[in-house]
């Protein structure tokens, strides 16, 4: 019998990982190929008066020179607001404006260096309170002529997204005599995923179609992508993804392919560009900063009758993920407790600074810790205990999300009750001495599983193993190399070394939503189950020809048809497979899957990709910290975990995810801080100041694994690998306003923001001016409509 | 002189001998490389490099390390991985073992020499310095003219232009007859540059008073220095970790703290008599030990 | 410009200029693409490698200052064919590895921290990775594989330790 679920299997790809024979898209070299250089801008605003590539062009060793006359379109997420190069307009310092390829990476650079470009600087808007200022002027004139993507919400000036969400009489509820108003303001800092492998491309051309070969999560949206920024068709352009040295969003947006493909295509050669340390540091498509002020109306009992919430993200230059994630931050800030009536508007706003993209459970991070922050505010304000609060009005069966879905399961309950075990288990860590701060935090957290289209084919071969293929990519997490291959492999009740994974290749595997949102198990996996069913199926309908049997009385056991009763009457899998060569052919099967496309209450969310969630996944994080008094510093003494993963297949490379995700979360809450100069150069342009965390900045995490939450996943599984990020910062946020008996109200908790907090030192408390007050205000769209629209 | 973007290739010069190297360097057209553990940066930050670099860490009279009467002599190429090992169990020099084994990564410190520490110019949190400044540490330089000798604190201050003609060949340090401890604070706990670093050398005397103090700050300002208005005011009184907070905390308005990156200077000022204060246990223990 | 030096026992001969950092060198002209560059400043320790028995970071060497040098690095810590190391084995048995690109850098750390104390605490094999980043996995695998190693190879040391 195969023994694939629920089993801790070795990862095929560790081995050579280990032994350094891994080739990752930074280690290939094709031999002769041409190496890119780009020309990016040094200023954050500005008019191109002239740009004269000339001089880059008789440089020695140069092959290709291009700019925006070469790459006209407009690419995006929602709204195709970003040009391949900067046209006319520079909007953010670190904008490419030329691309060179040359036979040496230092001739490349000296060639980029030699154009000359001659711009007229404009005062630059680098923070939102600036872009959102009366009078500002707008970052992209053209925004009403800009193509929409996906969906459809308003906009205005250097408003680039406006989600918004009305459900029930907000105003009544928070006019009622009988409840306390409680508001809180947060405000997040960027987040650079820093994947030990840069982006990089190697793109040649091939029987006049484009191959590109490098580090992305989303092969198919590299294809389109490419594609629209070159003016040829998709099926001009194939992607081949090798082994990606770590990716946690930023390579879900395609970023440098189109410049090597257009330099490919120019000089006739392959040609490699790879960003530097400081190129990421600069241009990584960060985790956005956000501004948050959010208020609720909650009765003496305990009940939250009212929620208002404001939410601004920081775009960046481009609109990008941003607009998406406006909308997600319903489902996270509004997410995770009952609610009376519900009113939110949340923006996406053009700055002067790099485009921000997604990063590991993405707004969600910062949403949780506003929200429990403000959960922990409401109970400190009307007295009540923060664990009977937050197990008094969690979701469950049957209640109302915030769009008015409702939801199935009670699941956040149970698992608030599995914290208490799992606590009660630990030894917990006292704080050393007095000069330490204690306290402690629980908190909840919903994300959810970006279900959406996958496909899959599975091969069985000729000696009975099968090929599993698609255009999943392996990204350091383990799903596409050893969940989905176990998934297929239980199916099929073969041994998992029996099923081969071809790496992602738009020209092998059918379209995939791509590897991120926690998707590729739910989605690949239901995927290639339905494949692997379909070859079972035809497997067999060969064995019942084989033993003269119905197909209805055949089982696969142990990589054996059986006769199901009669032990003695089987054939193997490899000579069913045999059979199959000479009768009827080979057998292969395919599947494909996608969401169900949720939508919530008609009428209560404005300008939202997902109205509703379709999988909802949930988290409960608890964590004890001690604050030096003296400095500042944060400790984490222990951190503790429930997550929901549907059901557990493989439990060792869960916890994998969750000491890994949790560990980039307590880098994003404590250290990990991205701030920019007059210029809007990040200050920090490597390792040096980008404090990511270090071995000994890690603590082992405790986790209880939550089983039997309702998933429409292979297996019951949800997605492990993102959500374990998302309740970090508020974990210890709360924890740390818990030891400290201040509010905490911005992340990262830097040592001398702490300590600014501990001394009451003036500027230490979060203002937020431009952040409004009033809904009907604030909004751009048209508030009388969407109230009039709205579910009471 | 001149910097070159990285696109121009350096010339790489290795000297048998000092005096080679000396004359090498001598009409400023060439640095010295030691480790190279800063030199190396400069191509990926757009530093440039110089025309040419005199490679000196292989040359025996620069790596010696060893005893000399009461003076323990540090060649200038010695590295902090070396230092260290050396310097376990030496109690009385805790301050310059704990300033060698705790700086950067053990692969820096296996390439860092302490030369290169001492004359990385443009780097405030060096771990070496005050370490070195409160021993009253002497370097000796030599360029084309002959050998000098000079007080660390005045080799700090003449660094910019000394350079790059001149060669640091060795530092003397006397063993000093009480105790020393080294406190730096990094913003991470696992480590990285330190935004404040104190170095306290203390000499007890028979009636447990405070007979003599040293106390050097680094990274608090752009280049380390020594404290001697706290020094006194410790003079005379019990090793008491509390009082020397309190003194320092009075006293650290003597200080223009420097803006970084990393942290403000009000941070660097407002965490300095804890600084103070944590060298003052560890010499409280290894006092008691005695 | 001709230098020779001595890489994972075989005699080579490169013609970079001698201020190019041997990270390049291994990766670009010897193709030995298991040294990994991902910050070229001796902060993230991808690039870490033996040079002469000495665990360094291959991104600050100038090529010209290990002329004659012997270097290591992560393709000669097993045979191709033969078994793991017994760090590289505690890898894959914890089930560390994630992404995969920091290991080759780490593994020569924790191999340099091997040499030196044979039964390294927790507090030392963090000490060991002061210099390297793994932005997948939170480190605990990796600690937990070494601290492992200690106990398979000296059963006797698990018991009476703390007595
Ligand atoms: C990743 C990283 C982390 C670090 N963290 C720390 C830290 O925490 N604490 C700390 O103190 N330091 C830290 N450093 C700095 C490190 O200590 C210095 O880079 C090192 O000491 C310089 O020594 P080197 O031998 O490598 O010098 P090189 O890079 O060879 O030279 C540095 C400079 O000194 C000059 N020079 C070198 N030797 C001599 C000499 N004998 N005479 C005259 N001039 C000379 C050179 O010309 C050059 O200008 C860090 C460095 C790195 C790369």
């Amino acid at each position: 019998m195969s023994d694939s679920i629920g089993k801790n299997h070795p990862r095929r790809d560790a081995e050579d990982k280990l032994r350094g024979r891994t080739m990752f898209t930074v280690d290939t070299d094709t031999g002769l190929m041409l190496h890119a250089a780009l020309r990016r801008s040094e200023v954050p605003s500005g008019r191109i008066v002239s740009m004269n590539l000339e001089p880059a062009r008789q440089m020695p060793g140069v092959r290709a020179v291009v700019s925006a006359p070469d790459a006209p379109g407009m690419y995006g997420v929602m709204v195709a607001d970003h040009p391949l190069f900067a046209v006319d307009e520079i909007r953010y310092y670190g904008e490419p404006l030329a691309a060179v390829a040359a036979e040496t990476i230092e001739q490349a650079q000296a060639a980029a260096e030699a154009i000359e470009v001659i711009i007229e600087e404009r005062p630059p808007l680098l923070t939102m309170a600036e872009a959102l200022a009366h009078g500002a002027p707008e970052l992209h004139p053209d925004w009403r002529d800009y193509e929409l993507l996906a969906g459809e919400g308003a906009r205005k000036g250097n408003v680039s997204w406006e989600s918004t969400v009305v459900r029930g009489d907000v105003d009544g509820a928070f006019a009622r005599d009988d409840v306390t108003i409680v508001e809180t303001l947060f405000r997040s800092g960027r987040q650079n995923q820093t994947p030990l492998e840069p982006r990089a491309v190697i793109a040649h051309v091939e029987r006049d179609r484009v191959v590109i070969t490098t580090s992305t999560q989303f092969p198919w949206s590299v294809k389109s992508g490419v594609a629209r920024m070159l003016g040829i068709q998709p099926a001009d352009v194939r992607v081949l993804v090798p082994a990606v040295g770590g990716g946690f969003g930023m390579k879900w947006e395609m970023s440098l392919e189109p410049f090597a493909a257009l330099l490919a295509r120019d000089s006739g050669q392959p040609v490699k560009l790879v960003n530097s340390r400081q190129e990421e540091m600069q241009t990584a498509l960060c985790r956005e900063n956000a501004e948050i002020r959010i208020r609720s109306a909650v009765t003496a009992s305990g009940e939250i009758v009212g929620r208002e919430g404001f939410v601004l993200l920081d775009c960046g230059a481009y609109s990008g993920e941003q607009p998406f994630l406006a909308s997600m931050v319903t489902h996270t800030l509004f997410g995770s407790y009952k609610l009376g009536s519900a009113r939110l508007v949340s923006q996406a706003i053009y700055t002067n600074t790099p485009p921000n993209g997604a990063f590991r459970a993405c707004c969600g991070t910062y949403c949780v810790a506003a929200l429990e922050r403000h959960t922990d505010e409401i109970c400190a304000q009307l007295d009540f205990d923060r664990y009977e609060f937050r197990r008094q009005n969690v979701l469950g069966d049957g209640d109302l999300g915030p769009t008015g879905d409702v939801f199935e399961g009670d699941v956040l309950g149970p698992m608030l009750e599995e914290m208490v075990a799992l606590r009660e288990r630990s030894t917990r860590h006292q704080p050393a001495n007095d000069r330490l701060l204690y306290g402690t935090s629980t908190t909840v957290g919903t994300w959810f599983i970006l279900v959406g289209p996958s496909a899959a084919t599975v091969n069985l071969n000729p000696d009975g193993t099968a090929t599993l293929v698609t255009a999943g990519v392996e990204i350091g997490s383990g799903s596409t190399m050893q969940a989905i291959p176990q998934i297929v492999a239980d199916v099929l009740q073969i041994p998992i070394s029996d099923v081969t994974v071809r790496e992602a290749d738009t020209d092998a595997g059918g379209y995939d939503g791509g590897v991120g949102g926690g998707r590729t198990t739910v989605s690949l996996g239901a995927a290639g189950s339905r494949a692997a069913a379909e070859v079972k199926r035809k497997m067999l309908e060969v064995a019942a020809d084989m033993l003269e049997a119905a197909p209805g009385d055949l089982k696969l056991e142990d990589g054996n048809v059986v006769v199901d009763g009669i032990p003695s009457l089987s054939v193997t899998i490899k000579e069913v497979a045999a059979h199959a060569q000479s009768n009827g052919g080979p057998i292969s099967g395919s599947g494909s899957f996608t969401g169900t496309g949720n939508v919530g209450m008609v009428g209560c969310a404005a300008g939202h990709y997902i109205g509703a969630l379709d999988l909802p996944v949930f988290a409960v994080h608890e964590c004890d910290v001690a604050v030096d008094r003296d400095t500042g510093h944060v400790t984490v003494l222990d951190y503790r975990v429930v997550q929901d993963v549907g059901r557990a297949i493989n439990p060792r490379a869960i916890l994998g995810q969750v000491q890994g995700g949790v560990i980039q979360g307590l880098g994003y809450a404590l250290h990990e801080e991205v701030t920019f100069d007059h210029l809007g150069k990040s200050h920090q342009q490597g390792f040096e100041t980008y404090r990511v965390p270090l071995a000994g900045d890690a603590v082992p995490v405790q986790l209880e694994v939550y089983e039997g939450a309702p998933s429409m996943g292979p297996l019951g599984v949800k997605g492990a690998g993102e959500v374990p990020i998302l309740n970090v910062a508020a974990a210890v946020s709360c924890a740390v306003a818990d030891a400290i008996g201040r509010t905490v109200s911005e992340i990262p908790l830097t040592p001398p923001r702490v300590l600014g907090l501990i001394l009451e030192r003036d500027g230490a408390d979060v203002e937020l001016p431009h952040v409004a007050t009033v809904w009907r205000d604030a909004v751009v769209a048209d508030a009388q409509q969407l109230l009039a629209v709205a579910p009471r | 002189m001149t910097r070159h973007a990285s696109t121009v290739t350096p010339d790489l010069h290795v000297p048998q001998t000092v005096q080679e190297a000396v004359e090498l360097l001598a009409d400023g057209a060439f640095e010295v490389l030691a480790g190279g553990t800063w030199v190396m940066r400069g191509g990926i930050r757009g530093e440039g490099y110089a025309d040419g670099y005199v490679l000196i860490s292989k040359l025996p009279d620069l790596t010696r390390l060893g005893w000399s009467d009461q003076s323990l002599v540090i060649g200038a190429a010695v590295t902090h991985a070396q230092l260290a090992t050396f310097l376990t169990g030496h109690t009385r020099l805790t301050g310059l073992a704990t300033a060698a084994a705790k700086s950067a990564n053990p692969a820096i410190r296996r390439a860092a020499t302490v030369g290169g520490n001492l004359s990385t110019v443009d780097f405030p949190a060096a771990d070496l310095v005050p370490a070195l400044l409160a021993l009253d540490a002497q370097v000796s330089i030599l360029d084309v003219d002959g050998e000098r000798v000079l007080d660390l604190v005045d080799y700090l201050a003449s660094r910019t232009t000394l350079s790059p003609r001149t060669l640091l060949t060795h530092v003397t340090v006397t063993v000093p007859p009480g105790f020393t401890a080294q406190e730096r604070l990094t913003m991470r706990s696992a480590g990285d540059y330190p935004v404040g670093i104190v170095s306290t050398n203390v000499r007890i005397g028979a009636d447990g008073l405070v007979e003599d103090a040293t106390i050097a700050v680094g990274s608090v300002e752009p280049v380390a220095r020594l404290w001697p208005s706290l020094a006194s005011a410790l003079i005379g009184h019990p090793l008491d970790s509390a009082f020397a907070m309190r003194m320092a905390h009075d006293l650290k308005g003597e200080f223009n703290a420097r803006d970084g990156i990393e942290a403000a200077g009000w941070y660097r000022l407002q965490v300095l008599p804890e600084l103070v204060a944590r060298t003052f246990r560890t010499l409280e223990r290894e006092a008691d030990l005695r | 410009m001709t230098t020779e030096l001595t890489v994972n026992g075989n005699l080579r001969r490169v013609h970079n200029p001698p201020m190019t950092p041997l990270a390049r060198v291994l990766r670009e002209d010897l193709h030995l693409t298991g040294t990994k560059l991902a910050c070229g400043e001796g902060f993230c320790g991808s690039c870490t490698v033996f040079v002469d028995g000495d665990a360094k970071a291959s991104c600050l060497i100038a090529l010209g200052t290990v002329a004659g040098s012997s270097v290591r690095t992560v393709e000669s810590m097993a045979s191709p064919r033969g078994p793991l190391a017994p760090v590289q084995q505690a890898m894959k048995d914890m089930d560390a590895v994630q992404c995969g690109m920091c290991f080759p850098g780490v593994l020569a750390s924790l191999t340099a921290l091997l040499d030196e104390v044979s039964h390294p605490d927790r507090q030392q094999v963090e000490g060991a990775l002061v210099g390297n980043i793994c932005r997948c996995t939170g480190y605990e695998r990796i600690v937990q594989a070494v601290l492992g190693i200690d106990r398979t190879a000296n059963p006797a040391d698990q018991t009476g330790a703390g007595a």
